[in-house]
């Protein structure tokens, strides 16, 4: 790149902006769209999360709290999966994304959101002395179990590691997100230099802070359980559940006559190839991690398991297997439901939902435990679940709706564009 | 050519339908015929030249470029490989015989209690469920792919012409081969010269 001149480069700027493609009611949305629905979504989802604070009234505080993390924890999987993307999209310097990066970059600028989200749940949790995180209740403070973790597991060392995981995420998803913008409008190509170099720290920092994160927001739910895998098990639920999103986006924007030559099905082709691949990837996490439970048969780390191998839990870790792997897998390995963009939305979508119920597998049972004390209520208060998931998940949709429509929907200056327009698949 | 063609076994110890078929145009010397090759300069001129052999519907045919030419398959006509489908039948075969297989042993054949796990559980069985899939699938692609295109082989006729060692160099060529059912060596010849070969010659198959 540094041999092109600055007057060469501006004249293949030219060139580019002159590409039918890039025409600018080809790659934005007319002013005002959207408004609506991200509304509607913003108010069904402050709706949803109303109806969870009655949930904790109705029938207890734990369940709802509960069902609110399993929302925050499937939206913060996806916005961790799209900082992932761009991140490593930018650090093999990709050439094929620049077309879908900047909904990436969308979905990733929700995690200041999600951040927002986690505190609400940290400070609910440090308030009512731990509902779900149990090791903050006076009750096990002597449990030989807990005291050999205390040095890790204590209130002021959560706070602090939680402003370190927000602080990165954040840090990170605007550096990233500014640098696209700036050269939207600056046309500056060594941007993407830059943005190649936040990535590699970034990259360490993002699997170092994703790792603990569900160290102590999930796994420390159940203080005598520990896995060395969890970090990676909750990690592999971003990167697959991020593609599918970004392919009903992409999809979406084609239905409205937007990215007409711009995201074609060569894009949806390895969009769903990463789909299909990512996913793959979370089954071998998670059959890995309950593999080694199994073999290894330590009651500290086999009681988590029997736990949710038990009273109705089966049926989901059953259909998690089914549902989450086996069929996906068959679909998703035809090649033309990979290229086809509404059936690779479809079994995008039908992934989120496994996404929700995987989360919900982890997190649901700990509320009605034999030691909690507490009475489960039966089916009849799942709508609490469905009033939290929806509710988050509507929030988070209509914030992301909101910034889609704002701006261009691809970045309108990136040097790997004329690659990512021609781009094919020669296989 | 054939199938058969491209083992080195004596005809009557192959299937009839995959045996050589006998040879229909010879040599001005009287022995067999492979086919007729075309030279280019230029990689533009071999690309174009191959849409029109594409259109003049012959399917025994190839093309020789010193480097892959993206989009090449389209100017060919290639259609899509039935390796894919291979590869997924029997790695899916070859995971079901492993896990078979297992489950026979462990649970049927000789159940012998190891660290107090149930004999029939599914939890060992499927890393090397998968093992096996990926193996045979491995196995199919490899061998699948190489006998769809006839190999390995020892020697293919277009190497006895000079001018083709170019083809690793700087040429390109055509070679349509003389069992097409279109072929005829006059028709062949005319063909490939209108569509601006800078040579064409006949090649033996022997």
């Amino acid at each position: 790149m540094s041999q092109i001149t600055g007057e060469a480069y501006q004249r293949r700027l030219e060139r580019l902006a002159a590409h039918p493609a890039m025409a600018n009611d080809n790659v934005t949305l007319p002013k005002g769209s959207w408004t609506g629905a991200a509304r509607a979504l913003i108010g069904l989802g402050v709706a949803g999360l109303l109806m969870t604070v009655a949930g904790a009234f109705v029938y207890n505080a734990k369940h709802a709290v509960a069902s609110y993390s399993v929302g925050v924890l499937c939206v913060t999987a996806i916005s961790l999966g799209a900082l992932f993307w761009t991140m490593v999209f930018h650090q093999t310097n990709a050439g094929w994304h620049a077309t879908i990066r900047r909904q990436l970059e969308n979905i990733m600028m929700n995690l200041p959101l999600c951040v927002g989200l986690i505190a609400v749940m940290l400070i609910v949790e440090l308030a009512s002395g731990g509902l779900l995180f149990s090791w903050m209740r006076p009750e096990y403070a002597d449990s030989p179990l807990l005291t050999a973790k205390r040095s890790w597991l204590n209130e002021p060392f959560l706070v602090v590691r939680f402003f370190i995981y927000a602080g990165v995420w954040t840090l990170l998803a605007t550096k990233l997100y500014r640098f696209s913008v700036d050269q939207d409008r600056t046309g500056d190509r060594f941007l993407n230099n830059r943005a190649r170099f936040t990535s590699a720290w970034g990259l360490l920092a993002f699997a170092l802070t994703t790792g603990f994160f569900a160290f102590d927001f999930i796994m420390a739910m159940d203080f005598r359980f520990f896995s060395t895998m969890w970090g990676v098990y909750y990690f592999a639920s971003g990167p697959f559940s991020c593609m599918a999103v970004l392919l009903i986006v992409t999809g979406m924007l084609r239905l409205r006559g937007r990215l007409t030559g711009v995201v074609g099905n060569e894009h949806v082709h390895d969009m769903a190839k990463l789909l299909f691949g990512m996913n793959v990837f979370w089954a071998y996490i998670a059959f890995g991690q309950y593999f080694l439970i199994w073999y290894g048969n330590i009651p500290e780390e086999t009681a988590w398991v029997v736990y949710r191998k038990q009273g109705g839990w089966e049926n989901l870790a059953a259909v998690l297997a089914i549902g989450h792997f086996l069929i996906p897998f068959l679909i998703l390995l035809l090649r033309p439901v990979k290229r086809h963009p509404a059936l690779a939305a479809a079994a995008g979508a039908w992934l989120l939902l496994m996404l929700v119920m995987d989360m919900f597998w982890l997190v649901r049972p700990m509320v009605y435990t034999p030691a909690s004390g507490l009475k489960s209520p039966g089916p009849g208060a799942m709508w609490v679940d469905l009033a939290a998931i929806v509710g988050v998940g509507c929030l988070w949709a209509g914030v992301l709706a909101r910034r889609i429509a704002s701006g261009p929907l691809i970045p309108l200056k990136d040097p790997r564009l004329p690659e990512a327009l021609d781009h094919r698949n020669y296989v | 050519m054939a199938f058969a063609d491209y083992f080195p076994l004596p005809q009557k110890w192959i299937p009839r339908g995959l045996r050589s078929k006998p040879c229909r145009h010879f040599m001005p010397d009287g022995s067999p015929m492979y086919g007729v090759v075309a030279e280019y300069d230029t990689a533009a001129s071999v690309y174009h030249a191959a849409e029109k052999v594409r259109d003049a519907g012959f399917k025994a045919w190839d093309m020789h470029s010193p480097f892959p030419m993206h989009g090449v398959e389209d100017a060919m006509g290639f259609e899509r490989t039935k390796l894919p489908l291979m590869v997924g039948v029997v790695a899916l075969s070859g995971a079901a015989a492993g896990y078979l297989m297992q489950w026979w042993i462990t649970a049927v054949d000789f159940p012998v209690t190891v660290q107090g796990k149930p004999p029939g559980a599914w939890e060992p069985f499927i890393p090397i469920t998968f093992e096996v899939g990926v193996l045979s699938s491995a196995f199919a692609a490899l061998f699948g792919m190489l006998a769809m295109n006839g190999l390995p082989r020892f020697h293919h006729p277009l190497f006895k012409s000079e001018r083709f060692l170019a083809s690793s160099d700087d040429k390109f060529f055509i070679a349509i081969e003389a069992h097409d059912e279109k072929f005829n060596p006059e028709g062949v010849r005319r063909l490939l010269e209108s569509t601006g070969a800078s040579r064409v010659d006949l090649v033996g198959a022997e």
